[in-house]
C-alpha cells in the first residue's frame, strides 16, 4: 500500500512538472516574438567532433557577436552519416535545421529529394566574380542538375604521411614514394619486427585514389554506369592485396570510420611509416606526433590522381524565406577569405577561397609549415567523386567487395568487383 | 450503478490505452502501409508499389544472410546465456559474503549502458593494444582479431551480449530457485535422494516457469540487437554481424530506403510473433505453474 502511494505520488509531481515545463516553453516563445530586438534565428548542425568541432561552434559564436541581426545556434549531430540520418528525419517531422553540412558524395541524394535550396539565386546578387573566388575543384561536387546546391567548406583530400625519421633511418628518400611501385618497395623496406611500412583505411575514399591514378573511374561521366570493374579498377585492389599478402602493409581493423582511427593511431605510435588519410588530420597528427612528420601527393600511377571530400554547407529547402537569407549570410562567413583560411591553419582543411590562399598570412603560414602547401598543390589532379543520388549505398556495396577481395585472398579482385558492379547498376537505373 | 460508475473503469485506463493506440498500435499500422509504398523520407509522394519490397526482400542474397546472421546470434545468445545462468545460479544460492559479492560483480552489466559496454568491449578486443589478446597471450592462445576478423565478429558481439546479460539472467533464476519450497527437499532427502536427482526432479522442474521467462525474453531481445553492432562493427566486416535490426536501420536512414526497410520490419514483426508461438506452443505445457 505504501509503495502504490509513494508511486502515485512520484508520478503526479512528473506530470504536473511536464505540464508546467510545457506552458512555460511555450511562452518563452511567445515573448521571443513580440520582443523589441527581432533577430532571425537560424540553426546549424554540424557534424565534425573534437578540435575542430570546437573550432567551428566557435566561428559560429563570432558570427553572432559580430552582427545582430542572425542568431545561429550550432550543434554537432555526430559524424557525417549519423548527421545526414539525422536531418531527413528532421525534415520528415519538420524540425530540422536551416543549414547543415553533408558530404560531398551525398549531395545528389540530398538534392534529389528536394530537401535542399538552390543557391543560384543568392550567389547572382553578390558581386560579380564572387564563385570565381571559390576554388575550381572545390565545387564539381556542388551542383546537380545545372543548380548550384552547396557551398565548399570543410573541404579535404587524401594525402601520404610520412614519418621523415623513419625513412631517413632506412636510407630512404624522404620526400617519399612517387609511384606505386616506389610505395612498395619503401613500404618493403621499413617493414621490421612490429613495424609495417604502410596502411590505409580500406575505404572507399582511398579506392577512387588509386582508379583516378590508374585511369578509371567509379561511374561513367554521367552517372548512369558502373564502369569500376575495368582492369583500371581491378588493379588497385590486387595492389592492396599483393601488398597485405607479403606483409608490407597493415590493413587497419575495424569498421568505417574506426580503421581510420587506427590507421592514425599506428602512425602516431611509430607502428606503421606511411598512411593514407585526409588532410583534415594534419595539424593533429602534427600535434601528437614525437617524429617529424612529411606530406606528398599519393603516389602516381599513370598519373596523380584524388578525388576531394569532406563536406559543403547547404541551406534546407523546408526554411522560410527570411531564414534562408540569414543562413546564406551565414555561409559566406563561414567561408569567407579570412575564416576560410583561419579554419584551415586550425584543422588542415583546405581553403576554399583563392583570395584565402594567396593572403598574406597564408602565405606566411604556409612558408613555416610547409606540409599544408601540399594538399592545395595536389589539387591540380583532383577529380570529383561520383554524384549519383543512390552512392551512398553503392559505394557501401564497393567497400564491402573490396574488403572480401582483401582479406579473403583466395577471392580474385574482379570478380568481388563484378558482383559490386552487378548490384551498382541495380541502383543507377 | 450509477452512470459515473459504469464510465469510471474507461476513464482510468484511458491514459495507458491512449499511450498504447498512439505509440504502439499506430505506428505498426503505419508501417504496414508504408511497407507498400516506395518513399525517401521527405518527399511528398508515396508511390504505392504493392508487394515489390516484400518480393525484393525475399530475393536479396544479403537479406539471406542477414536472417541468417540473426538467427544463430540468438540461438547462440539464448542457449549460451542461459546455459551458463543456471549453473552459476544454482552456485550463487547461497548465503555468504562471497556469494553475495559475486552476484553483485555479475549483475553490474546489467545495468550499464549497452553504448559504454561497447565501447569499452572495442578497446578490450582491439587486434594490437587490446586486454583479451595481452591477457590470451599468457595462456598461450594465439592473438585474434576479434571484432575485425569475418570469423570470430559473430561470437565476439555473442561474448559481449553474454557478459552484459548473464547478471540479470542469474538474478530471475536465484530468485526461483528461493521460491521453491524447502519441505520438498526435505522430504527427498528422507528419501535419500541423489543429488542429481534432486536437480532433475525437484530443482528443475519447480524452476521452469523462471526458465521458460527468460527464453522468451532473450530470444525476443537478441533478435532485436542493435547497439552493439552499430557501435563496434557496423555491420561488418563483409556483412557477418549485419542483422535484422540494424539492416533496417541501415536502409532507413542511411539509404532513405523507407519502404523497403519497412517490409523488412514487418517481417520482424511477423518472425517475432512466429518464435513466441512457437515457444508458447511447444513448451508452456511443460513448464511446471504451482
Amino acid at each position: 500500500m505504501f509503495k502504490k502511494t509513494v508511486l502515485s505520488i512520484v508520478l503526479a509531481t512528473t506530470m504536473i512538472f511536464t505540464m508546467i515545463g510545457c506552458s512555460s516553453s511555450a511562452g518563452e516563445a511567445g515573448d521571443t516574438a513580440a520582443g523589441e530586438n527581432k533577430k532571425v534565428e537560424i540553426e546549424f548542425w554540424y557534424s565534425l567532433g573534437g578540435d575542430t568541432g570546437n573550432f567551428i561552434e566557435a566561428m559560429a559564436n563570432e558570427f553572432n557577436n559580430v552582427q545582430d541581426n542572425i542568431k545561429v545556434t550550432a550543434t554537432y549531430q555526430g559524424d557525417y552519416y549519423e548527421n545526414h540520418a539525422k536531418v531527413m528525419a528532421a525534415i520528415a517531422s519538420n524540425t530540422q535545421p536551416d543549414i547543415t553540412m553533408v558530404e560531398i558524395a551525398s549531395i545528389a541524394a540530398f538534392a534529389d529529394a528536394g530537401a535542399l535550396e538552390a543557391l543560384d539565386e543568392y550567389a547572382a546578387k553578390e558581386s560579380a566574380g564572387f564563385l570565381d573566388d571559390y576554388v575550381t575543384g572545390l565545387m564539381s561536387n556542388s551542383y546537380w542538375k545545372n543548380n548550384l546546391y552547396a557551398m565548399p567548406f570543410a573541404r579535404s583530400t587524401p594525402l601520404l604521411y610520412l614519418n621523415v625519421d623513419m625513412l631517413k633511418a632506412n636510407g630512404l628518400n624522404p620526400a617519399g614514394p612517387k609511384t606505386w611501385d616506389e610505395l612498395q618497395e619503401f613500404a618493403r623496406t621499413m617493414t621490421k619486427d612490429n613495424v609495417y611500412g604502410f596502411a590505409t583505411p580500406i575505404d572507399i575514399w582511398f579506392y577512387e585514389a588509386l582508379t583516378f591514378q590508374n585511369g578509371g573511374n567509379i561511374l561513367s561521366e554521367d552517372g548512369t554506369q558502373a564502369i569500376f570493374n575495368s582492369k583500371e579498377g581491378v588493379e588497385p585492389i590486387e595492389f592492396w592485396q599483393n601488398m597485405i599478402k607479403e606483409g608490407s602493409m597493415k590493413m587497419p581493423p575495424g569498421e568505417k570510420y574506426n580503421a581510420w582511427d587506427v590507421a592514425r593511431q599506428d602512425f602516431v605510435n611509430q607502428n606503421v611509416g606511411m598512411i593514407f588519410t585526409s588532410t583534415g588530420s594534419l595539424k593533429g597528427l602534427l600535434e601528437q606526433s614525437e617524429f617529424e612528420v612529411g606530406t606528398a601527393f599519393l603516389p602516381a600511377k599513370k598519373d596523380f590522381g584524388v578525388p576531394t571530400g569532406g563536406a559543403n554547407l547547404v541551406v534546407l529547402s523546408k526554411s522560410s524565406d527570411e531564414k534562408k537569407q540569414a543562413a546564406w549570410e551565414f555561409i559566406k562567413y563561414m567561408t569567407s577569405t579570412e575564416n576560410s583560411g583561419l579554419f584551415s591553419k586550425a584543422t588542415g582543411y583546405m581553403p576554399v577561397r583563392t583570395s584565402s590562399i594567396n593572403s598574406a598570412e597564408m602565405e606566411a603560414f604556409y612558408k613555416e609549415y610547409p606540409q599544408f602547401t601540399v594538399a592545395i598543390n595536389q589539387l591540380d589532379y583532383a577529380k570529383r567523386r561520383p554524384m549519383a543520388p543512390g552512392y551512398r549505398e553503392l559505394q557501401e556495396i564497393i567497400m564491402k567487395e573490396i574488403q572480401r577481395a582483401v582479406i579473403d585472398d583466395t577471392m580474385s579482385p574482379q570478380d568481388a568487383l563484378n558482383t559490386a558492379a552487378e548490384e551498382a547498376q541495380k541502383l543507377l537505373k | 450503478m450509477s452512470f459515473w460508475d459504469r464510465v469510471k473503469p474507461y476513464v482510468m485506463v484511458s491514459p495507458s490505452i491512449t499511450v498504447f493506440l498512439l505509440f504502439f498500435i499506430y505506428p505498426i499500422m503505419y508501417l504496414f502501409f508504408l511497407s507498400f509504398t516506395s518513399w525517401n523520407l521527405i518527399s511528398l509522394t508515396k508511390t504505392f508499389v504493392g508487394i515489390e519490397n516484400y518480393v525484393e526482400l525475399l530475393k536479396s542474397p544479403q537479406f539471406h544472410l542477414v536472417i541468417k546472421n540473426t538467427v544463430l546470434y540468438t540461438f547462440l545468445m539464448v542457449s549460451i546465456s542461459i546455459g551458463l545462468a543456471l549453473p552459476t545460479a544454482l552456485w550463487l544460492n547461497k548465503r555468504g559474503f562471497l556469494h553475495k559479492f559475486t552476484q553483485g560483480v555479475i549483475f553490474t552489466p546489467h545495468i550499464i549502458s549497452l553504448v559504454s559496454i561497447s565501447l569499452v568491449w572495442m578497446w578490450i578486443m582491439d587486434p594490437d593494444y587490446g586486454l583479451l589478446n595481452w591477457v590470451m597471450g599468457f595462456v598461450g592462445i594465439p592473438p585474434s582479431k576479434w571484432l575485425a576478423n569475418p570469423k570470430t565478429a559473430l561470437i565476439s558481439l555473442v561474448v559481449v551480449g553474454v557478459w552484459k546479460t548473464l547478471g540479470y539472467n542469474t538474478l530471475v533464476l536465484i530468485a526461483g530457485l528461493q521460491s521453491i519450497p524447502k519441505d520438498i527437499y526435505e522430504a527427498a532427502e528422507l528419501d535419500n535422494a541423489s543429488k542429481w536427482r534432486n536437480f532433475y526432479k525437484i530443482t528443475l522442474p519447480m524452476l521452469s516457469p523462471s526458465l521458460f521467462f527468460l527464453l522468451v525474453i532473450s530470444t525476443i531481445a537478441s533478435f532485436k540487437v542493435f547497439d552493439t553492432i552499430n557501435i563496434m562493427t557496423q555491420g561488418g566486416p563483409i556483412d557477418t554481424t549485419n542483422m535484422i535490426v540494424f539492416f533496417i536501420y541501415q536502409n532507413a536512414f542511411d539509404f532513405f530506403k523507407i519502404g523497403y526497410a519497412s517490409a523488412a520490419g514487418v517481417l520482424l514483426v511477423i518472425f517475432l510473433g512466429l518464435m513466441t508461438f512457437i515457444h508458447f506452443k511447444l513448451l508452456a505445457n511443460r513448464v511446471h505453474y504451482r
